[in-house]
C-alpha cells in the first residue's frame, strides 16, 4: 500500500511537470513569437526604408548590397533576402518539430500516467473488497461455534444439570474453544504468508517423525468418523525445510483428507513418502468426496471451501491448503492435488528438496 | 399451552449447536428430531410431520431457503424458525419470503430461542383451534370462499386461491372480528409474534395480497378496508 502511494505520488508530480510545460511552450509561443515576428518587421521596414533612401541617394546598387546583407536590392526593388527568408521559415519549422514531438511524448506520458492511476486505484479497490470480504467471511467462520458456545453456557446457568451432562457440555465448550483457537492460527498464518512475512528456516527435518506426531493427534479424530489413518515413511527420508512449516503442511493435508472422508460416512487416509530425483515425495490420498477437475483451481485458493460442510462436522476456513501451497513455495517445494471426480477421492502430492548426501 | 407433546424438527449441521438446541427442546418437553442435511430434511417429511421446523439457512445438499420454499411448495405448512449467521435485514426478509415464521441470528440467547418457539407453536394452536370448530374452517363472503384448514380459496370469478400461512392467518384474524378494527400490531403480535420485521409496513402488504385476490376492485376495496393511522377492518359485504 504504501508503495502504491509512492508511485502514484511520483506520477502526479510528473503530470504537475507536463502540465507546466505545455504551459511554457504556451507562453513561449505567444510572447516570443509574436515578439519575433514584431521585431522582424520593424527591422525589414527600417532597412527597406533606408535602403531606398541610399539607392534614391545615388549609392551603388552594390554598396546598398553590402550595407543591408538581410536584403535582396534589385534596381527598381528591395525585398527580404531569400536566404533570410529561408532561415527564418527553418526556425519555425524547428519549433513546431519541437513542439510535436515533445508534445507528443509528453500527450503519451500523460495518458501512461492516466492508464497506470487507474489500474493503481482499481488495485487499491480490490485489496479494500478483498479485505471487506475477509472480515465478513471471518466473522461469518466464528459464529457457528460462538453461537454453540454460547448455547452450552447458558444451558448449564438455566439447567440443574447431572454432573455427567455438565462434564459432556464442558467438553464441547472446550471443543468450541479449540475450534475457534485453530481458526484464529489459521487466519494469522494466512496472513503473515499473505504478506510474505514468514520467514522460514532451511534444515533437515525427519518426515517420518513429523508424519506420525501429526498422525497420532487425528487418531481419535479420524476413530469417531470411522477412518483408518496408515502411513509408510521410510525412516531415513529427510526434507530441506523449516520443522515448523513441514509440521503445518502435514497437519493441513492431513485435516483436509479427514472432512473429505467424514461426508461419506468413513474410509481410508494413507500417506506414502519416498524419494523422487533429489525430491521427497509425500502421497496423502484419501477415499472421500474428491472434488471434480474443474474445480482444481479453486483447491488452493482462500477462502475456497469446495465441500464447505457437505456433511462434515467440521467446519474448514478455507484456508488450510492456501496456507499449505504458500508454505511449500517459501521451502522451496511445491504441492499439486489430483482427483477422478466426485465421490471418488482425492490425492495430494508434496515434494521438498531433500537433503544433500555427503560426498 | 395444550397437553399434547409437540415434535420438533431441528435441521443443523453443526453437531455441536444441533445437540445443544435438541437438548434444551427436550428438556422443555418437546419431542425432537434431528438432521444435518438439507436434502434429508426435505425427505424427512415424506415419512413423518411436525409442529415446528428449526432450520439452519448455510446446510450442505440445499440451504435452508431451499428446504422451506421447497417444503411450502410441497403443501407443507409447518411453521418454520430459521437460524442463520447471517443476520442482516434483506436475510430475514428472503427467510421470511421463502416461507419462514420466525428468524434469530447466531449466537442467540437460549431463552429467546425457547420464547420464539413457544410463540410459534401457540400462534399455531390458536390457528388450528379457531379453524376446528364446525363452521369455522370455512369463511365465506360476497362470492369469495376461504378454507382455512386447506389454505385454499375461490374468489368471486371462480378462480383458485392458493393461500400462504400467513395470508391465511391474517384473514382469520380479521374474519373473527368482522365489523370492528384490528390494529396492525395486533396482526403482527397474532400472526408474527415478534420483532420479525422492521416496520409494520409488511401487514400492509398482505393486505394488499388479500385485496388482489378477493376484492372486484382492489383499488377501492369494500371488504378489507384501511382505517388510517389505526389498522384494518374486514367487512363481508353481508352486513345489513
Amino acid at each position: 500500500m504504501k508503495r502504491t502511494r509512492v508511485f502514484q505520488m511520483t506520477v502526479l508530480l510528473l503530470v504537475i511537470v507536463s502540465a507546466v510545460t505545455v504551459g511554457y511552450w504556451l507562453f513561449d509561443q505567444h510572447v516570443r513569437g509574436v515578439e519575433k515576428t514584431t521585431a522582424l518587421v520593424r527591422l525589414y521596414d527600417q532597412q527597406s526604408a533606408a535602403a531606398r533612401t541610399l539607392l534614391a541617394a545615388g549609392v551603388p546598387v552594390e554598396q546598398v548590397r553590402t550595407l543591408l546583407p538581410d536584403l535582396y536590392v534589385g534596381a527598381d526593388q528591395v525585398a527580404l533576402a531569400p536566404q533570410r527568408r529561408a532561415a527564418l521559415l527553418d526556425e519555425q519549422q524547428r519549433r513546431l518539430r519541437q513542439y510535436s514531438w515533445e508534445g507528443g511524448f509528453f500527450l503519451f506520458a500523460l495518458c501512461a500516467c492516466i492508464g497506470v492511476i487507474f489500474a493503481a486505484l482499481r488495485a487499491e479497490t480490490r485489496v479494500l473488497n478483498e479485505q471487506e470480504q475477509f472480515l465478513a467471511l471471518v466473522s461469518h467462520q466464528f459464529k457457528t461455534p460462538l453461537a454453540s458456545l454460547q448455547l452450552s453456557l447458558e444451558t448449564m446457568g438455566l439447567r440443574q444439570l447431572p454432573p455427567e451432562h455438565a462434564r459432556a457440555l464442558m467438553d464441547r465448550m472446550l471443543a468450541d474453544l479449540t475450534r475457534m483457537a485453530t481458526m484464529v492460527g489459521q487466519i494469522l498464518d494466512s496472513s503473515r504468508l499473505s504478506h510474505g512475512r514468514m520467514e522460514l528456516k532451511h534444515e533437515p527435518v525427519l518426515l517420518d517423525a513429523t508424519v506420525h506426531r501429526v498422525v497420532s493427534q487425528y487418531l481419535e479424530r479420524a476413530q469417531t468418523d470411522h477412518i483408518s489413518i496408515e502411513a509408510h515413511v521410510a525412516p531415513q527420508l529427510q526434507v530441506l525445510s523449516d520443522p515448523i512449516a513441514v509440521d503445518a503442511v502435514v497437519r493441513n493435508v492431513l485435516e483436509n483428507a479427514l472432512a473429505a472422508v467424514a461426508p461419506v460416512g468413513g474410509g481410508k487416509v494413507t500417506l506414502t513418502a519416498r524419494a523422487v530425483g533429489s525430491e521427497i515425495e509425500l502421497a496423502v490420498r484419501d477415499s472421500g468426496i474428491g472434488f471434480r477437475p474443474s474445480d482444481h483451481e479453486q483447491l488452493f485458493r482462500k477462502f475456497s471451501r469446495l465441500n464447505a460442510g457437505a456433511g462434515s462436522r467440521y467446519y474448514g476456513t478455507g484456508l488450510g491448503l492456501f496456507i499449505v501451497q504458500r508454505l511449500m513455495q517459501l521451502s522451496g517445494g511445491r504441492v499439486s492435488a489430483s482427483s477422478e471426480g466426485l465421490g471418488r477421492g482425492a490425492e495430494f502430492l508434496l515434494h521438498w528438496p531433500s537433503v544433500p548426501v555427503p560426498p | 399451552m395444550s397437553e399434547s407433546v409437540y415434535r420438533v424438527l431441528v435441521v443443523e449441521d453443526d453437531p455441536h449447536l444441533a445437540a445443544g438446541v435438541v437438548e434444551n427442546l427436550r428438556a422443555e418437553g418437546y419431542e425432537v428430531d434431528g438432521v444435518n442435511d438439507g436434502r434429508r430434511a426435505v425427505d424427512w417429511f415424506d415419512t413423518h410431520s411436525c409442529d415446528l421446523i428449526v432450520l439452519d439457512v448455510m446446510l450442505p445438499g440445499m440451504d435452508g431457503f431451499a428446504v422451506c420454499s421447497t417444503l411450502r411448495s410441497r403443501g407443507t405448512t409447518t411453521p418454520v424458525l430459521f437460524l442463520t449467521a447471517r443476520g442482516d435485514a434483506a436475510d430475514r426478509i428472503r427467510g421470511l419470503e421463502a416461507g419462514g415464521d420466525d428468524y434469530l441470528a447466531k449466537p442467540f440467547h437460549l431463552q429467546e430461542f425457547l420464547l420464539r418457539v413457544r410463540a410459534i407453536l401457540r400462534r399455531w394452536d390458536w390457528y388450528r383451534a379457531s379453524t376446528r370448530t364446525q363452521g369455522s374452517e370455512v369463511l365465506k363472503f360476497a362470492g369469495n370462499e376461504v378454507d382455512f384448514r386447506a389454505f385454499r380459496g375461490r374468489s368471486w370469478n371462480g378462480e383458485v386461491q392458493e393461500l400462504t400461512e400467513k395470508e391465511a392467518m391474517i384473514l382469520k384474524v380479521l374474519a373473527e372480528k368482522p365489523g370492528e378494527i384490528v390494529s396492525r400490531e395486533d396482526l403482527l403480535e397474532k400472526v408474527w409474534g415478534y420483532d420479525v420485521f422492521p416496520s409494520t409496513r409488511t401487514v400492509d402488504n398482505f393486505i394488499l395480497r388479500l385485496r388482489k385476490r378477493f376484492e372486484r376492485d382492489p383499488a377501492n376495496p369494500i371488504h378489507f378496508l384501511t382505517v388510517w393511522g389505526v389498522g384494518y377492518r374486514f367487512l363481508s359485504g353481508d352486513e345489513s
